[in-house]
C-alpha cells in the first residue's frame, strides 16, 4: 500500500531531513513510526502526501506514484496533519461537507459516516458550531473524522493521538484496528511508546533522517532483552554504536 | 524598559517578513520595491508636497501660510484614525500573541504599551513620508530656518500617536460595554462598519467645504473661520502646536505639543491598566455557539462539486473573517466616494462636468479617457482589495492543506481568481452600468466597458495569485497580520499600477499623437487586456504551481 524506496529529502542544500529511506507498508497492517523530535518523522509524512516533493527516491501510495500521479495517490489518502487549527470560521458540518466534495463521498454515506464518528467521538452537539469555539480536542477530533471520512485505502496520521481525551483515543485506536483488519494499511507517528506497542504490527524507528529499525516490537526486544520498549527506544536513539549494530 | 522594547522588537517581528522569508527572495523584494519607491511612494510625496508647496506660497500672502500644511496633516491625523481603528481592534484583542502574553508577569499596562508602539511603527511608515512631504513643501515654501527640519522629523514620529491613542481608548471602552455581546467578532465586524460610516461622514463634510481649484482652497483656507479646520482642530489639538512651534520661533508651542502626546498616552494606559485585562479575557471565552442535534446539523450535509464546495469556503472565510471583511470586501465600497467626492470637489475647474458633457456629446477623446478609466480602476480596485494578492498568503499555516487534497493546483488557483473576479468584478459592473446609464453611452459602449472592465478585473486577479505564490507570507498570528506588512500586496498593486500605466498612457498617446482613431485603439486595449490576462493565466498554470511544490510552512 506504501512503498518509500530510497528516499532523500535535503533542506536548504544541507539539512537532510531524510536520507535515503526504504520501507513498505502493507494492507492490513498497522505501522507506528518513531523517533525523537526532529528526526523527520513529519518530514516523512509529508512526502508521502505529496505536500513536498523528494529530491531523491520514489514514493508509491495505493500503487500511484505521488509524483506522476499525485491526484489519484492523494485521493487514497486519509490524512491527519500534526496540527488541527485549520479553517476555524467554518462550522463542523461545512468543513466536512467541503472534504466530502473534495474526496467526492455520495451524500448517504457522508452522512452515515459523521454521524457514526460523531457518536464515536462525542463530537454530536457542536457539528454545526464553528470550529473556532472547539477545544484543542475537539478540532484533533474533527480533522480525525475529515481524514477518514472518504474511507481511504491508506490512513497517515500524523501524531493522531495528540489532544484526545482518553474515551476518544480509545475510539480512534479501535478504528485503526478495524481499518487494518478491513485489509487497509495504517501508517502512524507517535511519541507514545505504549500506543506502538499496543497497536503495531510494526514499528520503524528513524533518527536524524535515517532508519534505525524496521520490524516487529518482539524481534526488537529479542534483540534487546535487557529493558523494556522505552529503554531500548532511549537506547537507540541516544546511542550511535547502538544505531550501528541495529542497522546491520 | 528593556522588557517593553523587546516586547515591541518581537511584536514588530511578527508583522514583517522574517529574515528567511526575505533571504529566499531578495532579488525579487529588490525590484519590487524599487518599483514601489520611485512608481508609488516618491511620486506621490513628491506630488503632495508641491501641492502643499503651492498653496502655502498663495496664502503666505493672504497671512495664514501655516492653514494648507495644517488641514493636510489634520486630515491624515483622521484618516490614521479611522484606519487605526480596526487595526488596534485587531492588535489588542484578536492577535494570536495575547493568549502567550497574558500567563506573562507583566502589567496590562506594559502589555498594551508595547503592542501600542509596535502597531504604530508598523502601520505609520506610509503616514510618515505624507508628513514629511507636508513639511517639505510648507518649509521650503515659507523659507524656514533649518532648525525647522528637526522639528519636522520629530513631528513626522510622533504626529500618529495621537489618533492612534484615540483608537486605543475607544477600543477599550467599546471592549467594556459590549461585553455582554458572546461573539466578538459581530463587535470587530461593527466596528468596521462603523469606520466605513466614519469615512462617508468625513467625505461629506469634506464636500461641504468647497472646491478643489486653488482659488478657492486658496479662499477657504485663509478663511479664519473655516469649519473643517475649526472641528479638526478641537479633536487633534497638537497639530496646530507643532506647527506654531515652526513659524513662532518658541518653545513653548513645542512643550504644549509634546504635552499633548504624553497625555494622549497617559489616559490610554491609564484606562488599559484598569480595563484591559478583564475585557481581552472576554474576548477569551467568547465564540461559543448554541448546541444544534447531531440530526439538525447532518440534515445539511450535501454532495456538491468540488470546485463549488471549494468556491464557497473562500467566501465563508472572507465573510465570516472580520479582517477580510474589512480589507477585502468593505473597501470595494469606497473608491465610487472617492469618486463622488473628485466630483463634488471639482470645483470651478468643473473638469468632470465637462468631461461628461464630452461624453455626452460623443466625443472620442473623453469616451476613450472613459474607457481608459475604467480599466484602470478595474486593476486597482481589484489590486486593492489584495483577495487575489493574498490568495496564499491566507492559507497560513495550514497552506498544507491546498497540497494534499486531490484537488490540482490550477484548479485552486482558478477557483481563488474566480472569488476575486466575482468581488471586484460584480462591484465594478455595477459602477459601469450606472457610470454608463448615467452618460448615455448607448448599449453596445455599455457592454465594451462590461467586458473591458471584467478583463481588467481577470487580469489582475491572476496576476495578483502569480505575485502572492512567488512569496507568500504564511506566517501571521492574526488575519489581520496576514495583511498588514504584507510586501507582496504593496508589491503587487505597484506592478498592476506600472503595467496599467503603461497600457493607458499608450493608448493616451497613440489617439494624441497618431492619427490612428479611437476605435482602433479601443479594440487595441481589448486585445492588450487578453494578452495580458493569457499571460497571467500561463504564469500562474506554470509558474503558480511551480512556487506552490516549494512552499512550505
Amino acid at each position: 500500500m506504501i512503498s518509500f524506496e530510497n528516499v532523500t529529502k535535503v533542506y536548504n542544500k544541507t539539512i537532510r531531513a531524510v536520507d535515503d529511506i526504504s520501507f513498505n507498508v502493507k494492507g492490513g497492517e498497522i505501522v507506528g513510526f518513531i523517533g525523537p523530535n526532529g528526526s523527520g518523522k513529519t518530514t516523512t509524512m509529508k512526502l508521502l502526501t505529496g505536500i513536498i516533493k523528494a529530491d531523491v527516491g520514489k514514493i508509491t501510495v495505493n500503487g500511484f506514484n505521488v509524483r506522476k500521479q499525485p491526484l489519484e495517490a492523494k485521493a487514497s489518502i486519509g490524512y491527519i496533519a500534526d496540527s488541527p487549527d485549520m479553517f476555524l470560521r467554518l462550522k463542523g458540518t461545512e468543513f466536512l461537507d467541503l472534504i466530502g466534495d473534495i474526496y467526492r463521498v455520495p451524500t448517504d454515506d457522508r452522512r452515515k459516516r459523521i454521524k457514526e464518528f460523531a457518536e464515536r467521538f462525542e463530537l454530536s452537539d457542536s457539528l454545526g458550531s464553528p470550529i473556532m469555539s472547539y477545544s484543542h480536542g475537539m478540532r484533533q477530533k474533527i480533522m480525525v473524522i475529515a481524514a477518514l471520512l472518504h474511507d481511504p485505502p491508506v490512513w497517515i496520521l500524523d501524531e493522531p493521538m495528540v489532544g484526545l481525551d482518553p474515551k476518544s483515543a480509545y475510539e480512534l485506536k479501535q478504528m485503526m484496528r478495524e481499518h487494518a483488519k478491513a485489509g487497509n494499511a495504517v501508517f502512524f507517528s507517535t511519541h507514545v511508546l505504549e500506543v506502538a506497542e499496543k497497536l503495531c504490527d510494526r514499528v520503524i524507528i528513524i533518527k536524524k533522517g535515517h532508519l534505525l529499525y524496521d520490524g516487529t516490537l518482539d524481534e526488537l526486544e529479542n534483540k534487546n532483552k535487557n529493558g523494556s520498549l522505552e529503554e531500548i527506544f532511549l537506547e537507540l536513539t541516544g546511542n550511535d554504536k547502538k544505531e550501528k549494530e541495529l542497522s546491520e | 524598559m528593556s522588557i517593553y522594547l523587546k516586547l515591541v522588537k518581537a511584536l514588530i517581528a511578527s508583522v514583517e517578513p522574517t529574515a528567511e522569508e526575505k533571504g529566499r527572495k531578495k532579488i525579487f523584494y529588490g525590484i519590487m520595491a524599487f518599483i514601489a519607491v520611485f512608481f508609488i511612494m516618491i511620486p506621490m510625496a513628491f506630488l503632495i508636497g508641491i501641492i502643499i508647496y503651492v498653496l502655502t506660497a498663495k496664502l503666505l500672502q493672504l497671512g495664514s501660510g501655516q492653514n494648507a500644511a495644517e488641514l493636510f496633516l489634520q486630515l491624515t491625523a483622521v484618516f490614521s484614525f479611522v484606519f487605526g481603528l480596526n487595526v488596534i481592534f485587531s492588535v489588542f484583542y484578536f492577535s494570536g500573541d495575547i493568549e502567550s502574553l497574558l500567563p506573562l508577569p507583566l502589567r496590562p499596562s506594559k502589555i498594551i504599551a508595547s503592542k501600542f508602539t509596535a502597531a504604530l511603527i508598523s502601520e505609520s511608515i506610509m503616514e510618515f513620508i505624507i508628513i514629511i512631504a507636508v513639511f517639505s513643501g510648507y518649509i521650503i515654501a515659507s523659507g524656514l530656518p533649518f532648525y525647522t527640519w528637526i522639528i519636522a522629523l520629530f513631528g513626522m514620529i510622533t504626529l500618529p500617536i495621537v489618533p492612534l491613542a484615540y483608537c486605543a481608548v475607544i477600543c477599550i471602552i467599546v471592549m467594556l460595554i459590549t461585553g455582554f455581546i458572546k461573539n466578538k467578532d459581530t463587535v470587530n465586524k461593527i466596528t468596521g462598519v462603523l469606520t466605513f460610516a466614519v469615512i462617508i461622514g468625513l467625505a461629506v463634510l469634506i464636500s461641504k467645504s468647497g472646491g478643489l481649484d486653488t482659488e478657492h482652497l486658496v479662499n477657504a483656507l485663509s478663511d479664519r473661520n473655516n469649519s473643517l479646520i475649526g472641528i479638526l482642530g478641537v479633536i487633534f489639538p497638537h497639530i496646530s502646536f507643532l506647527m506654531n512651534s515652526m513659524t513662532e520661533h518658541t518653545i513653548l508651542n513645542l512643550l504644549i505639543y509634546i504635552g499633548i502626546n504624553i497625555l494622549a498616552v497617559a489616559i490610554f494606559m491609564i484606562i488599559a491598566e484598569a480595563f484591559y485585562l478583564d475585557t481581552v479575557a472576554g474576548v477569551s471565552r467568547s465564540a461559543v455557539s448554541k448546541k444544534k442535534s447531531l440530526s439538525k446539523s447532518i440534515s445539511s450535509v450535501k454532495a456538491g462539486r468540488p470546485s463549488i464546495s471549494y468556491l464557497k469556503k473562500e467566501f465563508r472565510i472572507l465573510f465570516r473573517t472580520p479582517a477580510y471583511f474589512m480589507n477585502c470586501i468593505l473597501i470595494n465600497l469606497i473608491w465610487p466616494i472617492f469618486l463622488y467626492l473628485i466630483y463634488v470637489l471639482q470645483g470651478k475647474t468643473n473638469f468632470l462636468s465637462s468631461f461628461i458633457d464630452g461624453i455626452n456629446s460623443g466625443n472620442e477623446f473623453y469616451v476613450l479617457i472613459f474607457i481608459l478609466g475604467i480599466s484602470a480602476v478595474s486593476v486597482l480596485v481589484t489590486a486593492a482589495n489584495c483577495i487575489a494578492s493574498s490568495a496564499f498568503t491566507r492559507e497560513g499555516s495550514h497552506l498544507a492543506f491546498i497540497k494534499y487534497i486531490p484537488l490540482s493546483y490550477m484548479a485552486q488557483i482558478n477557483i481563488k481568481a474566480l472569488v476575486s473576479i466575482i468581488i471586484s468584478g460584480a462591484g465594478m459592473l455595477i459602477y459601469v452600468i450606472a457610470a454608463s446609464l448615467y452618460l448615455h453611452l448607448g448599449i453596445k459602449l455599455m457592454l465594451f466597458c462590461c467586458i473591458i472592465s471584467l478583463l481588467s478585473v481577470a487580469f489582475a486577479s491572476y496576476f495578483g495569485i502569480f505575485m502572492d505564490s512567488v512569496n507568500p507570507k504564511l506566517i501571521w498570528d492574526s488575519e489581520l497580520n496576514a495583511l498588514r506588512g504584507n510586501y507582496n500586496i504593496f508589491f503587487n498593486m505597484a506592478m498592476a499600477i506600472v503595467i496599467e500605466g503603461i497600457t493607458c498612457a499608450g493608448a493616451y498617446l497613440a489617439f494624441s499623437f497618431t492619427n490612428i482613431g479611437s476605435l482602433i485603439i479601443m479594440l487595441s486595449l481589448l486585445i492588450l487586456l487578453m494578452i495580458l490576462t493569457a499571460v497571467s493565466y500561463l504564469l500562474c498554470k506554470f509558474k503558480a504551481t511551480a512556487n506552490i511544490d516549494k512552499m512550505s510552512v
